[in-house]
């Protein structure tokens, strides 16, 4: 998966963009995340119910994949059934 | 570096910053409508060029002056994409932003090489939706330069009332602001959380003390409710608050700024932002740098000399803390409860419009002396005499957070 990507949720309204991926499935909400939204909606998993944030990072523990949130929705997000953890803040600039 | 500064300074005179006589004019009215004398003595060349005198800066042309976090490359399609990396966080979105897994993203040729595959407009598009602090030469800001939000009730306040300022903000624009005030005699509280200091004490501490100094100063952990309720508290005794946040970390921390506006008789709110406080543009992040290049500054000198680059030192954040305070006094002795909300880039496309209906001669005069400037020293300012303590992070706690 190419960074720079968007992929969007099949089960509800979140959209991301690949900072970093390897070869897994992408998925929200349960159900795999792809470019285009698909006509039919997908369920929502209860155990990917959690939520995303509008500009989160999200990542997975080895640091393979990183989401940016860029549309928030009721689904969370996972890699091959896994559920990635929010990135911590960014700190402030020192200046510009 | 004094000494090469002034050898510099021997064999090309420092330009004057544009839009200073602008700044100059916003404090004098500002001034004269508050009967300050505090304020009638500050001078608007000093104000926008003490941070890059204190600095030693020079100007550099396509690369921002100082410590060079922003830079302007050109796009396939002939445009100018200007791009600021001061946080080592940001340079790890790089590869999304070019669609480019290989890109070394500590390298600014490689970045520059990049850039110049793609279409600015699309670039700019990308970088606001990855929230990295991006602009295009010929773009044209979307939002007002100042927008009443909301609105909240009237208070009535005795002759002798000394106003409170809560300042969450900082950097430059926001603090600057909140020194304004300062100097208009009101009492300003200058808030920061552990985790998030304002690194500008550390990084730049001459430039700090000048805009923080006399500003009592308080730490809130953010992670703790009872500080979070300390503060709210405090925000409800309080006249006028200053942030530079992103709405949603306001929200995240529990402070509606709408709410407090509708709640708290007389509140006067800023919300100082890259490109404004409204819709989509209220996500994106603008720094000085950029900013700057997004109100069309760099253009219009480009257009009178064929160069383009930066023009002054940073220079949305002056020009925003000085309209902002103008701002913020106005509605203060309104009496009238507001949320204001204040976009960087379409303050400086307002000021260089004002200025050249003001004397267009002048101001493109002094653009044009910019362009040919690379390399010089900015002019140097007299550093301005501190007349109040600087208050140590943290040292005013126990009398306005009491929990």
């Amino acid at each position: 998966m190419k960074p720079g990507t968007r992929l969007k949720s099949a089960a509800c309204d979140t959209e991301v963009m690949v900072i970093r991926a390897a070869e897994g499935l992408i998925e929200c909400g349960g159900s795999p995340m792809e470019e285009a939204k698909p006509t039919q909606a997908a369920p929502l998993a209860a155990d990917f119910s959690a939520g995303t944030l509008m500009g989160k990072r999200y990542v997975d523990a080895d640091g393979r994949y990183e989401l940016l949130c860029v549309k928030p929705g009721k689904g969370s997000l996972s890699v091959d059934g896994i559920a990635l953890v929010v990135k911590d803040a960014k700190p402030l600039p020192a200046s510009d | 570096m004094p000494a090469e500064r002034a050898s510099r300074a021997s064999t090309s005179p420092a330009p004057a910053i544009p839009l200073a006589r602008w700044a100059d004019r916003q404090l004098k009215a500002m001034a004269r409508a508050h009967a300050s004398a505090a304020l009638s003595a500050l001078d608007g060349a000093a104000i926008m060029g003490e941070r890059a005198s204190n600095g030693g800066f020079s100007i550099a042309g396509r690369i921002s002056a100082g410590p060079g976090g922003s830079r302007l490359m050109p796009t396939r399609d002939g445009g100018w994409f200007a791009l600021t990396l001061i946080r080592e966080v940001d340079r790890e979105l790089l590869p999304a932003l070019f669609g480019n897994a290989e890109i070394d993203p500590s390298d600014w040729n490689a970045i520059e090489a990049a850039a110049a595959r793609r279409d600015c407009i699309e670039l700019v598009a990308r970088g606001r939706l990855l929230g990295l602090p991006v602009a295009s030469a010929d773009e044209l800001p979307v939002s007002q330069p100042v927008q009443v939000m909301t609105r909240g009730p009237r208070r009535e306040r005795s002759p002798g009332h000394r106003p409170l300022v809560v300042d969450l903000s900082a950097i430059w624009a926001g603090p600057l602001a909140g020194h304004l005030l300062w100097q208009a005699g009101m009492e300003v509280v200058k808030v920061e959380s552990p985790s998030r200091p304002d690194l500008i004490r550390r990084d730049d501490p001459d430039t700090f003390d000048r805009i923080n100094q006399g500003k009592a100063s308080v730490l809130v952990d953010f992670t703790c409710a009872e500080q979070k309720a300390a503060l709210v508290a405090l925000i409800r005794r309080a006249d006028v608050v200053i942030e530079s946040s992103r709405p949603r970390a306001l929200l995240q921390l529990g402070i509606d700024a709408d709410q407090l506006v509708r709640d708290v008789p007389g509140l006067v709110w800023l919300s100082v932002t890259g490109h404004g406080a409204l819709g989509e543009a209220a996500q994106w992040v603008g720094i000085g740098n950029d900013c700057g290049v997004a109100g069309g500054l760099s253009r219009a000198m480009a257009d009178l000399t064929g160069e383009i680059g930066y023009v002054g030192d940073a220079i949305a954040d002056p020009l925003t803390g000085i309209t902002a305070a103008r701002e913020g006094l106005a509605a203060y002795r309104s009496g009238a409860a507001q949320r204001i909300g204040l976009s960087m880039s379409a303050i400086v496309s307002m000021a260089l419009a004002e200025e050249r209906a003001h004397d267009r001669a002048a101001v493109d005069d002094e653009l044009h002396a910019w362009g040919c400037s690379v390399g010089s020293a900015f002019r140097h300012v007299a550093p301005r005499p501190l007349q109040a303590p600087v208050h140590p992070p943290g040292a005013d706690n126990e009398s306005y957070l009491p929990c």
